[in-house]
């Protein structure tokens, strides 16, 4: 057992699931939808981030990539999100661009998932 | 994905930047939770844009006061815990950081891709080092005053930061590595089609083995250049295809059997090597009566070879018995004992002998030897080996008639084989002339050039004969004499000799004036410095090849282009 492995592993579920929590609801009632989870998620997705980088396999690029992809969208959600706030006022747009940008994330994180569960199963250890 | 400095890096940036993240998400997350009290008194909660907002100019100390409101007691509490918690996150981060650029691991994979960085950007041949001693600084040196790069692989660190002092006029690559990992002579270039040559004078004879068994398999078309001192190392290098190995003591004896016999070869030879065409008084040995020679090593077996070879009577003295006996089997020429002995000395015959040589590998015993036989017989001659180069001046103070310094015959032998690949074949091809083809050949080079003829190497192509080129392409001929012509009056002939010509695979030793040229013919001249510029200018120049050729300058250029076909 590789203790990074159990680390990286450990946040990029976490990353999905918390991501999965805040996505889930109507997606134009934004009290559906808790800042919380979507904090929880923005910290969890970075910290996955973090464990993926330096790993020089062609697959361990390919979860790197998806866990930027997935960083990206749930930053922006949550800057769409305080600007809504703090600019432009809250519309349904804006509400609707926040969920929808959390669930660009959340299929990143699902790919994310589908990856490390596929190498996971290759090796024969 | 080759960069393996630049993981190296990401990787171990990994638990800080987790430090980092984590106590920001715990501090945010407190400022969030902690209810506030605004200006009319009502409660209220920090947005987490309010908190993300507070927490990184807290966190970076650049100070700022308290926002939207002023806080309460609970949220000043959990402000100050978040100060210290992300403040020491951010030393632990830059701790880190500064402890990464101090890493050895990562120092040496940094200078490792800077390494192939360079290796990837010559464009000129370039020759590879093995080992950065004595030998291979001076054969640096001199290459690099003539413009070839040469890499340096070296095991030793504080060399590396020795040669980066040097300061040659080319910069010299420097890989620190071990010549047993077969990798390091493939990051130095070895299969590129720009090196030229693998060079390893190493004085342990199982590495230079080694260096040379694998270059020849990374790259069966280099050239390899090794010191072999031990006759089965030679035997194994030659088996394995390597052209050049190097034994030292083969050289020393090979002219020590020049200078009895032959010493018209042993001018020449030196004369390639870049001395005057003349005989120094330390070169004129005795060439009668008896030698005794101190130390039967590898030097001294060597030595033994040339002057049986020579037919001159001979005695040996050695200290190690076992080595005695060796030689006892098939010789009886050989007293035991140290050669400084006086007993001994006189025993061996000092006082009639023509000339003693001080072989052993200690500088300090050859001198004391020489001094011994000096006392007993002043007028003999004396020939010391000098192991060290750093020994020069007790050498020259020592009033010795002949010093053999076997590393700059080394270096010599090797910068010849590398910048001067004709003038090597050259010494190959006259090596077993005899001494009165030698005699000859000085004096027609003195009758014709002088006291100090220079030497001129020089290939017809396009790059060294535009002119002599499109000539010979147009089916027409040109006979070698042609270039020794002069350019002032074409009737008079230069102060130049040919001394070799390479055709392909065929040698012509002294061709003759009257041999036509064809394109990629490689020739070396002795010859004057006008005479050199004079053949410069014959193979690039149209008009100058004109003259030469046909005896009539152009009077107008028009005609001259119509004339030439340009």
């Amino acid at each position: 057992m590789n203790l990074s492995n159990v680390i990286s592993g450990f946040f990029i579920i976490l990353a999905l699931t918390t991501n999965f929590g805040f996505f889930y609801g109507d997606p134009t009632v934004i009290d559906e939808h808790s800042r919380y989870e979507l904090f929880a998620a923005i910290i969890f997705n970075l910290i996955a981030t973090v464990y993926k980088l330096g790993d020089k396999t062609q697959i361990g690029a390919v979860l790197l990539a998806t866990s930027l992809v997935a960083d990206i969208q749930l930053i922006s959600s949550a800057s769409v999100w305080a600007f809504g706030e703090y600019v432009v006022g809250m519309n349904t747009e804006v509400v609707v661009a926040i969920i929808s940008l959390s669930g660009g994330a959340m299929i990143a994180n699902i790919v994310s998932v589908i990856l490390f569960t596929a190498e996971t199963i290759k090796s024969k250890r | 994905m080759d960069n393996t400095a630049l993981f190296l890096i990401i990787r171990r940036l990994r638990v800080p930047m987790f430090v980092l993240i984590t106590t920001f998400g715990i501090s945010i997350l407190g400022m969030v939770l902690i209810p506030g009290v605004d200006e009319q008194g009502r409660p209220y909660h920090l947005t987490f844009f309010d908190a993300f907002y507070f927490v990184t100019y807290t966190a970076s100390t650049i100070g700022f006061g308290e926002t939207p409101y002023s806080f309460t007691y609970p949220q000043r509490l959990w402000v100050s815990f978040s100060i210290y918690l992300s403040v020491i996150g951010w030393f632990y981060a830059i701790g880190a950081i500064v402890a990464l650029m101090q890493d050895k691991v990562l120092a040496s994979q940094i200078d490792l891709s800077k390494f192939k960085g360079k290796i990837h950007g010559i464009r000129e041949p370039f020759i590879i080092f093995v080992g950065y001693n004595l030998l291979a600084k001076s054969i640096i040196r001199k290459l690099s005053d003539e413009g070839i790069q040469s890499v340096v692989i070296e095991n030793d660190a504080m060399r590396i930061d020795e040669m980066v002092l040097a300061n040659y006029t080319l910069e010299i690559p420097a890989l620190h590595g071990d010549i047993n990992d077969p990798d390091v002579l493939r990051m130095a270039g070895v299969n590129k089609p720009l090196c030229q040559a693998v060079v390893s004078l190493s004085s342990d004879d199982a590495m230079n083995l080694h260096t040379a068994m694998a270059a020849k398999l990374l790259n069966p078309h280099v050239k390899v250049i090794v010191e072999a001192t031990y006759e089965e190392y030679a035997e194994n290098l030659n088996t394995i295809g390597i052209e050049i190995v190097e034994n030292p003591f083969k050289i020393v004896a090979k002219r020590l059997y020049m200078g009895l016999r032959a010493p018209s070869l042993l001018m020449l030879e030196q004369w390639i090597y870049g001395e005057p065409l003349q005989l120094h008084p330390r070169d004129m040995i005795p060439t009668e009566g008896k030698y005794i020679v101190c130390g039967y090593g590898r030097m001294g077996k060597a030595l033994r070879i040339a002057l049986k070879r020579a037919g001159i009577e001979y005695v040996f003295i050695e200290t190690n018995p076992k080595k005695v006996r060796q030689m006892r089997k098939d010789d009886v020429h050989i007293m035991v004992g140290e050669g400084q002995d006086k007993k001994l000395l006189l025993d061996a015959g000092v006082k009639e002998a023509s000339c003693i040589i001080a072989g052993m590998n200690d500088d300090f015993i050859n001198l004391s030897i020489v001094m011994a036989a000096k006392k007993l017989n002043p007028n003999i001659f004396t020939v010391a080996r000098q192991n060290n180069i750093h020994d020069d001046s007790v050498f020259k103070a020592a009033d010795i008639d002949r010093v053999t310094i076997v590393k700059n015959l080394l270096i010599n032998q090797t910068y010849i084989a590398i910048a001067r690949p004709l003038s090597e074949r050259f010494l190959q091809l006259i090596k077993n002339k005899g001494a009165e083809w030698g005699d000859g050949l000085i004096i027609t080079l003195k009758q014709i050039i002088g006291d100090n003829p220079d030497k001129l190497e020089t290939v017809v192509d396009e790059e060294h004969a535009y002119a002599l080129c499109r000539h010979l392409e147009k089916g027409e001929t040109a006979e070698l004499e042609i270039l020794l012509r002069s350019r002032k009056d074409h009737r008079y002939c230069n102060r130049a000799v040919a001394l070799y010509l390479r055709r392909g695979d065929e040698d012509f030793l002294l061709p003759d004036p009257g041999m036509p040229l064809q394109i990629g013919d490689q020739l070396l001249f002795a010859g004057d410095r006008e005479s050199f510029e004079d053949i410069a200018y014959s193979m690039e120049n149209l008009y100058e090849l004109q003259y030469v050729l046909e005896g009539k300058s152009c009077a107008t250029s028009v005609s001259c282009r119509l004339h030439t076909g340009r």
